[in-house]
């Protein structure tokens, strides 16, 4: 059977372009890393750009688009033509699982069932109508789980933290133990590996992502399903594969099968990436095509080939989906409750402001900006100093892994302004370092029972040394301070000077205390909000 | 200075015979021979005033040029072959016009100096407190060192190995190996106002090669003079070509900076730092971090008692 097979055929073409699709989608993701002299520039969010469901959920749920996302149109075109082939070629999710699925089918063979269409399949579909009703009304969730952002966000604060943690504390062990034999180091073998990455690859050591295990387990999980069906996520969940399988309603690139040559077999439903065939050589659904072109290898008989018609043609035949009225009424009203679900909460209704969700400098204010963001993780992944962390429960249900500011890990760069320049739909606004640097995303305070000067009659000065502000947005008071012996002391008291503070959070991040700073930068006074503003009489820069 | 006239006296008179005038003006000492050894060299800028950025660039070559030549040329302290660990002042994400770092034209003569000395390798690097990609960047040392072949070296904190300091304070901490390993450790500071230490220059510089040093501030001088007495200096030169004379260790503001357009160096590590406090306009002895160096003889806050060569450059 291998020799009679062709060394040149439609599908290993189409998996050649999947690789390269998918090694341009690392690529772009490994580039995507501060350093001096690095602008962003599109390539950052090419996958996101050229994702119609990027672009329709965040004009639903926004009103209002960034012009680079009409580059999406492309891709909708290209699928009104050829149909889904965006998810057989061109995505890398799709190239994951098709990975991931090929690697079962050799594990765990002979399952013809598994490539047969499924009503389930139609699940996506009704996802795809519940999560679009709640953009309607400005909740962001098909975007969430939009599976290029899916990957991007799995990548950034899952899948490269568990890969970077194996390589520094494998090497940092190696380094320490230095085993080897005679003059033969293990450590020589290992660190110019070790090196290279770190200088060349990690964004900083040792980053983490808070709930990054989650994210992981998830992303493991939808990569598991491949065992019950290949390509679970793409055939069942993706709410891009369903957003584009109505626009490949009628596409002008058809399957073609010639009755007088198709014996049934059925050799072509066999590892066919959509399932999109309801029975043997019959019931192709053109909605559910990949166009892995699978099938035009694997038929025997050369019975089976591609052909153009025009969309009015009915040969030729593709069979409709028919997802019925009850599915879409339901599908309706569940993103009715869901968004009920989302919204029921002080936060969400706008009376409480959370204390501990700082968002990066240029987020609009907080509905706004949750109807833009995607949560693809581009700004915790572009941040230098792996500041931007997502949200788990700080941001309500709707805000799940949107990214916050965590000073503890992390603080605000100066001197950056790159989470806005790559924010795919500018729910981080992109500033000029000089808008940036007035920008206010937090104020801080300091907590004197634990402050060293205060608490212990020390000096300390860690947070005052690094506030990167000219001119200093803490300042020292000196008072005498009476040690227990009764003997005085002068000792500098720092104070923050909340006109000048913009809530960057270094003073946090630096404090000694690592259990709990000693200062601490909330949201209060944020510029984004004119409600939160509970210290007056700081300029806005609105 | 009065804790230190005696040991002053006895340098001053076991150098060459030195006339002492007590007051607020400096103390004058003979000068120094041509072929006599100087412990402490001052080269000050005596050219055009006023000079534009990128003139004060060949000035501080030349400065350093000066003052290393003063000391009897780098081949003193280097030796062929060589590993050679420069360590300026590289904590803040800043531009070389701030003073917040030190002059990345001085790095670069001292970098050129020593290789040319026979120096087999020659290091850079320092435990920034901004980020060290951006810190290296914009202080201009990264772009300087690497022209001439340095190895621009980003210290890991993984890497560090736990070093028993012997300290007053400090005992056992985790410090880079790199730079201790070295053949030889130049300390070039520059010379900057300090929000706690009220003035930092070689001493305080030393704070660079210890991993965590956050816990220092509560007791500055003796984690200095502890660390300190750890790296044995032999060589530091002291950048003041600009200094930050307000908002330090940090600076940003160009209000805060001044152009003494003067480099020193030598081999008494508290003698540059009294050097330096002066600069800013202070009395050595009011410095804490300098006081507590002279306590534990590290060096003498006298450096006029030192054979002392001053250097004028134009």
């Amino acid at each position: 059977m291998k020799s009679r097979r062709p060394v040149w055929s439609a599908a290993r073409a189409r998996r050649i372009v999947q690789s390269l699709a998918f090694l341009a989608f690392v690529a772009l993701f490994l580039n995507v890393r501060p350093r001096p002299d690095w602008q962003p520039d599109w390539s950052a969010k090419l996958f996101f750009i050229i994702d119609p469901l990027v672009m329709l959920g965040t004009a639903l749920a926004a009103h209002s688009l960034p012009m680079i996302l009409l580059a999406s149109v492309g891709t909708i075109f290209a699928t009104i033509v050829l149909g889904r082939v965006f998810c057989g070629w061109l995505c890398p999710l799709g190239a994951v699982h098709a990975i991931a699925g090929r690697f079962f089918r050799r594990f765990w063979p002979n399952r013809k069932r598994r490539d047969a269409w499924s009503r389930w399949q139609l699940t996506k579909y009704c996802l795809l109508i519940g999560m679009l009703f709640m953009a309607l009304f400005g909740v962001h969730g098909a975007c969430v789980f939009d599976p290029l952002v899916f990957l991007y966000r799995s990548c950034a604060t899952a899948v490269m933290p568990a890969g970077q943690w194996i390589v520094e504390e494998g090497s940092t062990a190696v380094y320490k133990a230095d085993p080897g034999i005679g003059s033969f180091r293990v450590a020589k073998v290992t660190e110019p590996p070790y090196q290279f990455l770190r200088l060349n690859v990690f964004v900083l050591p040792n980053a983490v992502f808070l709930g990054g295990g989650w994210i992981l387990l998830l992303f493991v999980a939808t990569i598991a399903l491949n065992a019950y069906r290949p390509r679970f996520w793409c055939r069942y969940l993706c709410p891009l594969g369903a957003l584009l399988g109505i626009f490949a309603w009628r596409p002008w690139l058809r399957r073609k099968v010639d009755k007088a040559v198709c014996n049934q077999c059925d050799l072509c439903r066999i590892g066919c990436h959509g399932a999109s065939c309801e029975s043997p050589g019959e019931g192709w659904k053109a909605a559910e095509c990949f166009g892995c072109m699978n099938c035009v290898d694997h038929c025997p008989r050369k019975g089976l080939k591609l052909a153009w018609a025009a969309p009015w043609n009915n040969e030729p035949k593709i069979q409709p989906l028919d997802l019925g009225k009850r599915a879409m009424f339901g599908s309706v009203l569940g993103g009715a409750v869901g968004m009920c679900l989302m919204r029921i909460s002080p936060q969400a209704r706008g009376s409480t402001f959370n204390a501990t969700l700082i968002r990066p400098p240029g987020a609009r204010a907080e509905r706004d900006f949750l109807q833009r963001c995607t949560a693809c993780g581009l700004c915790m992944k572009v941040c230098p100093r792996g500041a931007l962390q997502p949200a788990i429960a700080e941001a309500g249900l709707e805000g799940v892994w949107t990214p916050r500011l965590v000073p503890l890990l992390g603080y605000c760069d100066y001197t950056c302004n790159l989470c806005g320049q790559v924010c795919p739909t500018e729910a981080i606004q992109p500033l000029s370092l000089e808008e940036k640097q007035k920008i206010r995303i937090g104020l801080a305070s300091f907590d004197v029972n634990r402050c060293i000067p205060y608490a212990y009659g020390r000096d300390c000065m860690v947070c005052e040394e690094h506030c990167p502000i000219p001119d200093k947005a803490i300042y020292f008071t000196e008072v005498d301070v009476v040690h227990r012996d009764g003997s005085l002391q002068k000792v500098k008291q720092p104070h923050v000077d909340p006109e000048k503070c913009i809530g960057c959070g270094i003073c946090e991040n630096v404090c000694p205390y690592r259990d709990g700073p000693a200062i601490r930068v909330m949201s209060a006074n944020e510029s984004r909000h004119p409600d939160n503003q509970p210290v007056q009489g700081v300029p806005s820069p609105y | 200075m009065h804790c230190c006239s005696r040991r002053g006296f006895l340098a001053q008179s076991a150098a060459t015979a030195g006339v002492l005038t007590l007051g607020s003006k400096p103390l004058l000492a003979a000068p120094l021979a041509a072929d006599q050894q100087a412990d402490m060299t001052i080269a000050k800028w005596a050219g055009a005033a006023n000079p534009d950025a990128k003139e004060i660039e060949a000035i501080a070559v030349k400065l350093t040029e000066q003052a290393i030549a003063g000391l009897g040329g780098m081949q003193r302290f280097v030796k062929k072959g060589d590993v050679i660990w420069v360590k300026p002042n590289i904590g803040w994400d800043r531009t070389p016009e701030m003073a917040s770092n030190t002059n990345p034209h001085v790095v670069s003569t001292i970098i050129r100096l020593c290789l040319e000395a026979g120096a087999k390798t020659v290091k850079v690097g320092d435990n920034t407190c901004h980020a060290a990609e951006k810190s290296y960047h914009s202080s201009g040392i990264a772009a300087a060192a690497k022209a001439l072949g340095a190895e621009v070296v980003f210290l890991d904190p993984s890497r560090a190995k736990r070093f028993d300091v012997k300290g007053e304070n400090l005992k056992e901490t985790a410090i880079f190996p790199e730079i201790i390993e070295s053949d030889l450790v130049i300390n070039v500071p520059v010379v900057k106002h300090h929000s706690i230490a009220t003035a930092t220059v070689c001493m305080k510089n030393y704070m660079g090669v210890v991993v965590n040093r956050k816990a220092f501030h509560q007791d500055l001088p003796t984690c200095i003079a502890d660390i300190t007495r750890f790296m044995k200096p032999r060589i530091c030169v002291v950048d003041a070509v600009r200094i930050l004379t307000d908002h330090g260790p940090t600076g940003g503001d160009l209000a805060d900076v001044k152009t003494p357009l003067t480099i020193a160096a030598g081999t008494d590590i508290v003698a540059l730092d009294a050097f330096g406090v002066e600069l800013l306009g202070h009395k050595p002895e009011s410095i804490g971090t300098v006081a507590k160096g002279a306590k534990e003889k590290l060096g003498t806050m006298d450096y006029r008692s030192l054979p002392l060569r001053e250097i004028a450059v134009s």
